[in-house]
């Protein structure tokens, strides 16, 4: 799922990102990748009913040791 | 006792010397602060040594004594703290060049801690730049040296203090783990390396990090030595929300208690696909090493890890807006590693913070069960040992893995699932390989559990093939 610098460009401008040159833009492209290809391994993966990590639950694990 | 001998010790066998006026925090301190500067041209351990506070503090812990105010097993030792914690009047440059001026005006709330328990601190110590990296090749304060082979790195991002445990110039190192940043250093330098339950320690006055799944702790010589540090810095902070009011137990109580009734979890899923095949077979001897000590197996599988690669998208948006403010005034004094990996994270899409948030949720729950089944897990802290200060790769499944900046992340994927679950674990060593650099076994218990994981530990440690082995350091 490549991703063009045109794209990221365009991101950068319209968000308001931080500026980046074709140059440094390949220098992420490896961090880029990594991110993309983790959103690929989550395709069809229903994660609907999944509660937010940051939500404490009430029977998480077992009690302390306390 | 000569002071290269008693830099040899652990912190649990000085406490009683100091108590009982044997050793003295002067002579002690002196020794560790000699051992600092002799070892800093080699290692680069350190950015700050602090000489003259060190010494005050030394003498201050002496006259308390001499009134008959002990304080507890950390009096008069001398520890070290990775210069991205605050330290009061002391500059904490977080290893950046953004931040080289910054002198905090108080303690971190793990300093003060510290402090009042007795501690000595002797110094700053070297870091990859704002932590983020597992390397400890700072473009700004130079490399960091691994004490059993100076060609390779300490690990990190706290390798300063991974190397100064490691080569006897302290006793403990603060460091702080957001995807193994004191576990790796710990595995790497042959020592015993903390990351406890997410909210047992204040983050109070840690500087410029993520705030998804960061985490202060210690690096020592013996597993005994780690729940001492632990006994001084866990509890409640009210001040730091993301601690939790949990009452802390006697960390040391279980130690040497026999692990005989225990059961390990052995995970078939992900800790085992991408690892070295020297670093595998340390693993699987320590597993039949608690085997032989009683400890009942289980194969235990984590289906969800598979998705485990979606957990460092929080952490990308994250570190953007925690650079947000430096990159606008200060891009230009950022080394290219960091800069670059950092400003990836502008691109991060808010559904995929929120997928990345649930994957975590998902993850957790299935360690929850599992800890159900098994009081621990067991599996290798690093897919391989210390790489080489100037490799960019290290290969592992016929591919190519980069070591630090964008793209990297191989050498952390054992480590970084445990921050994201805030599980409590702990790397112990558990042999070398054949290049002689240390190998680590970690272990991962439940919430709050760490009592668990250092009587298992400990346990280990006892009959590890590492027992007993130091460094012999060639001095330039």
């Amino acid at each position: 799922m490549p991703i063009s610098n045109e794209t990221l460009k365009a991101m950068i401008r319209d968000f308001n990102g931080f500026e980046m040159t074709d140059a440094e833009l390949e220098l992420i492209r490896p961090e880029i990748d990594n991110y993309l290809a983790a959103v690929e391994s989550l395709d069809g993966l229903d994660l609907s009913n999944v509660m937010s990590g940051r939500l404490l639950k009430v029977d998480e694990g077992r009690s302390s040791d306390a | 006792m000569p002071s290269a001998d008693l830099l040899k010790l652990t912190i649990s066998e000085l406490a009683p010397k100091i108590q009982s006026g044997q050793v003295s925090p002067v002579e002690l301190t002196e020794a560790a602060l000699a051992q600092a500067h002799r070892l800093q041209p080699t290692l680069n351990s350190f950015i700050t040594i602090l000489d003259e506070q060190a010494m005050s503090q030394a003498h201050q812990m002496e006259d308390a004594l001499a009134k008959g105010d002990y304080r507890g097993p950390l009096h008069g030792i001398p520890i070290g703290i990775k210069d991205n914690i605050a330290t009061a009047g002391i500059r904490t440059t977080v290893g950046s060049q953004v931040l080289a001026d910054n002198v905090p005006g108080e303690d971190a709330h793990v300093v003060a801690l510290c402090k009042a328990a007795g501690a000595v601190i002797l110094g700053k110590e070297n870091l990859e730049e704002f932590a983020a990296g597992v390397t400890s090749n700072n473009p700004h304060f130079g490399a960091v040296h691994n004490p059993w082979d100076l060609d390779h790195v300490p690990g990190g991002s706290s390798g300063g203090g991974g190397a100064n445990v490691a080569a006897g110039v302290t006793f403990a190192s603060l460091g702080t783990d957001l995807g193994g940043s004191v576990r790796l250093p710990g595995t790497f330098c042959g020592v015993v390396g903390l990351k406890q339950t997410y909210g047992r320690v204040s983050q109070r006055g840690l500087l410029v990090t993520s705030f998804n799944g960061d985490h202060i702790g210690p690096m020592t010589r013996s597993v005994m030595d780690s729940a001492l540090v632990l006994q001084t810095l866990a509890g409640y902070d009210p001040l730091d929300p993301s601690t939790v009011p949990v009452p802390v137990p006697d960390y040391t109580a279980g130690l040497g208690v026999r692990l005989a009734g225990l059961t390990m979890g052995v995970p078939s899923d992900y800790y085992f696909d991408l690892v070295d095949p020297q670093v595998e077979s340390a693993i699987r001897m320590a597993i039949s090493a608690l085997q032989e000590l009683g400890v009942q197996t289980i194969d235990v599988s984590l289906p969800s890890m598979e998705f485990a690669g979606a957990l460092r998208i929080a952490g990308m948006a994250d570190s953007v807006v925690t650079h947000e403010p430096y990159l606008e005034s200060h891009r230009d004094k950022y080394g290219p590693d960091t800069l670059y990996r950092t400003l990836a994270g502008q691109f991060v899409l808010g559904k995929d913070y929120s997928k990345s948030m649930k994957v975590q949720r998902m993850i957790k729950e299935e360690y929850a069960q599992v800890l159900q089944q098994v009081d621990f897990l067991v599996t290798p802290t690093a897919p391989v040992a210390a790489p080489r200060i100037d490799a960019k790769y290290i290969e592992l499944g016929g591919e190519k893995h980069r070591v630090r900046g964008p793209g990297s992340g191989m050498i952390s994927r054992n480590t970084s699932p445990m921050n994201s679950t805030g599980l409590p674990a702990i790397t112990v060593p558990c042999g070398f390989n054949d290049q002689g650099l240390p190998i680590g076994v970690q272990f991962i218990g439940r919430p709050f559990n760490e009592a668990t994981l250092f009587r298992v530990a400990g346990g280990y440690e006892a009959i590890s093939p590492s027992r007993g082995r130091r460094p012999q350091i060639s001095e330039g």
